[in-house]
């Protein structure tokens, strides 16, 4: 790492995610229960503890992250489970309103 | 999950399970002929309520199960019943089931790396299951979610291999299907929990509470619940409603207390004599917290749990038969006593100049209380609990509810050696404080967080900003934001202030009874 320079913006977030304390951070949200640490990116949070590497705002790429069910404990994966979670809503950066959770039946 | 206690279930009789068993569920699955595992798949997991309710809501949303909603109440009873978890196996996970929010997990890298990426680790430790099941499992998550293989952590190795070869049988030993504390459970006696309890909690929005609670038991291990107590400003408790037990010893409260719908989760003690666990409210769950209830004689709770070195100040001790005179240890004297019944004693304590700084055991009569109070020199340290957090917005017009967080500070002195962040602090327990919120880092004040994500009361309740892209941010951000929690106490001439850090971040579209 210390031969290349960084020039992206994730990259140089990287380059300062040094310190014990902030790697600490980044560990304790990403285990956080209910949150996902699959983080490339992340849907609660970013590999380096914060937000700036997310996809903001989050409903202008929602449906290439549904549609690959790549955070499936927290986007309904329209490929397999919920086909039908954004059926009526084409647009979601102009529709967001109608999306609703999904949850089981009683 | 929930209607099951609040709605009166025909019996849940084994001849009834296994008749919905073999009507409902044969399509797919087959008798194998083993008395042990007769239903394929289905006798081969041992798995909590909520977790019962959650295969068989898959199986109706996913693979065409009918089901009638009174047949689907008697099946998860039996199946909690017969394929449960012994309370040893529930213990240290129980944090999922009463929905505690910002509990940061740590499990082995095995199970991380392959399960815990999505899902939280008490998901996967509140399961049982043969090897062979383990290995469905992973063939399951292959075919319904195939690019779980993609995700980083996982397209850089033989993630199925691994899963399929090494994670399953090793899910195999450490959570199969037959173990001791199953079947000790099995064998135990069991009680009821018929009778009048005393119960003993904090509600974030309330504060500390104490009540009495009577159980009555309707049959069939359905029960009816009244309380009636108080909050620690004085305002009354009422509550009523129902309650069902779980596997002999999983409680499911729904009580309505003061108009508010509120759920209960609690793991009644082995010998019957007490409930713990978490009160919650239904259409908000971060909004709850831990509550004890005990059957016979005991002290629940005191409050407040410290006093300073020449103070005076009224104390409440919560519990059950408190009869006798009240000793609060060496250099603490009771002046007077305020008021006192058989579940509720208020004092007035005073601790002299000269008091040594430390924990004291709290009596009355007989009784001695788990929690001790604290005598001390001066506050010298606060922490806020949770350290880590997430809130999620919400509303705005969206289908979502905001998702909230909440803060307490936790005082302590800094003990002999006087430094305060050591080993020999100590803890004076929950303190009332004010609450502020400030940017986390650089990127969060440049971004303007602050004006976005969410205010903080002065209960120490934070509630984020709306859903929806904010075109008033920078790209139609939404108003998420990185911030700090900041809760000042002031006690005596102290000012002290301790900080947590919050992520306010995006909604979860899947909502799970467990995440």
């Amino acid at each position: 790492m210390k031969h290349l320079k960084s020039f992206n913006k994730k990259a140089k977030m990287l380059d300062r995610t040094t310190s014990q304390d902030e790697v600490e951070d980044v560990v304790a949200m990403q285990s956080m229960v209910g949150c996902t640490s699959v983080n490339d990116p992340g849907w609660e949070v970013d590999p380096f503890g914060g937000l700036g590497s997310l996809c903001q705002p989050m409903e202008a790429d929602l449906y290439g992250c549904a549609d690959a069910c790549w955070w499936p404990a927290q986007v309904p994966d329209t490929m397999s489970t919920h086909p039908n979670w954004s059926q009526d809503v084409s647009k979601a950066d102009e529709d967001w309103r109608k999306l609703d959770s999904v949850f089981p039946e009683e | 999950m929930f209607a099951l206690a609040s709605v009166g279930a025909s019996s849940a009789l084994a001849a009834d399970g296994e008749s919905i068993i073999r009507d409902r569920c044969l399509g797919c699955h087959v008798e194998t002929g083993e008395s042990a595992t007769p239903f394929s798949r289905i006798s081969e997991q041992r798995k909590t309520p909520e977790g019962w309710l959650m295969a068989i809501s898959r199986m109706q949303q996913q693979r065409g199960l009918v089901i009638t909603p009174e047949e689907k109440r008697t099946l998860v009873k039996y199946l909690a019943d017969t394929q449960g978890l012994a309370p040893a196996e529930t213990r240290e996970l129980r944090y999922v089931l009463e929905k505690q929010p910002n509990v940061t997990e740590s499990f082995e890298p095995w199970l991380q790396d392959t399960c815990v990426r999505c899902h939280s680790g008490a998901r996967i430790g509140l399961q049982r299951r043969t090897e062979e099941d383990w290995k469905w499992l992973v063939h399951f998550h292959m075919g319904q979610q195939p690019t779980a293989e993609l995700h980083a952590g996982a397209r850089d190795r033989a993630w199925f291999d691994i899963a399929l070869n090494q994670v399953a049988p090793k899910l195999g030993q450490v959570y199969g299907l037959n173990t001791q504390e199953w079947s000790d459970w099995q064998a135990a006696d069991k009680q009821s929990l018929s009778g009048r309890w005393v119960m003993s909690g904090y509600l974030p929005e309330k504060g500390q509470f104490d009540a009495t609670v009577h159980i009555s038991e309707l049959g069939n291990d359905k029960y009816s619940v009244t309380m009636d107590g108080q909050y620690a400003d004085g305002t009354p408790l009422t509550g009523k409603g129902s309650g069902i037990v779980y596997t002999s010893y999983d409680w499911r409260g729904a009580v309505t207390i003061n108009g508010v719908k509120m759920r209960q989760v609690l793991a009644a003690s082995e010998d019957g004599q007490s409930l713990n666990g978490r009160m919650f409210k239904r259409d908000d769950d971060v909004l709850g917290g831990q509550v004890t209830a005990i059957k016979g004689a005991g002290i629940t709770a005191v409050s407040p749990s410290y006093i300073r070195q020449g103070e005076r100040k009224l104390l409440t001790i919560s519990g059950n038969k408190l009869n006798g005179s009240v000793h609060l240890g060496a250099g603490v004297k009771v002046v007077s006593v305020v008021s006192r019944d058989d579940n509720r004693v208020v004092v007035v304590a005073e601790a002299s100049q000269r008091a040594e700084s430390g924990h004291r055991e709290v009596r009355v009569g007989k009784l001695s209380s788990e929690m001790p109070l604290a005598v001390y020199d001066q506050l010298a340290r606060v922490d806020i609990t949770p350290s880590d957090s997430i809130a999620r917005v919400g509303g705005g017009g969206g289908a979502l509810a905001k998702q909230k967080s909440w803060y307490r500070a936790v005082g302590y002195a800094a003990g002999a050696d006087g430094k305060p962040g050591t080993e020999d602090d100590i803890r004076l327990g929950y303190m009332p404080a004010s609450w502020s919120l400030k940017p986390f880092d650089e990127i969060a004040e440049h971004d303007g967080d602050i004006k976005y994500a969410g205010t903080i009361d002065d209960r120490g309740i934070f509630t984020p900003g709306d859903a929806g892209p904010n075109p008033e941010r920078k790209m139609s951000t939404n108003n998420v934001g990185n911030l700090t929690v900041t809760g000042t106490v002031h006690d005596g001439n102290q000012v002290v202030s301790g900080d947590s850090h919050l992520l306010v971040t995006v909604q979860k579209f899947v909502r799970a009874l467990i995440d």
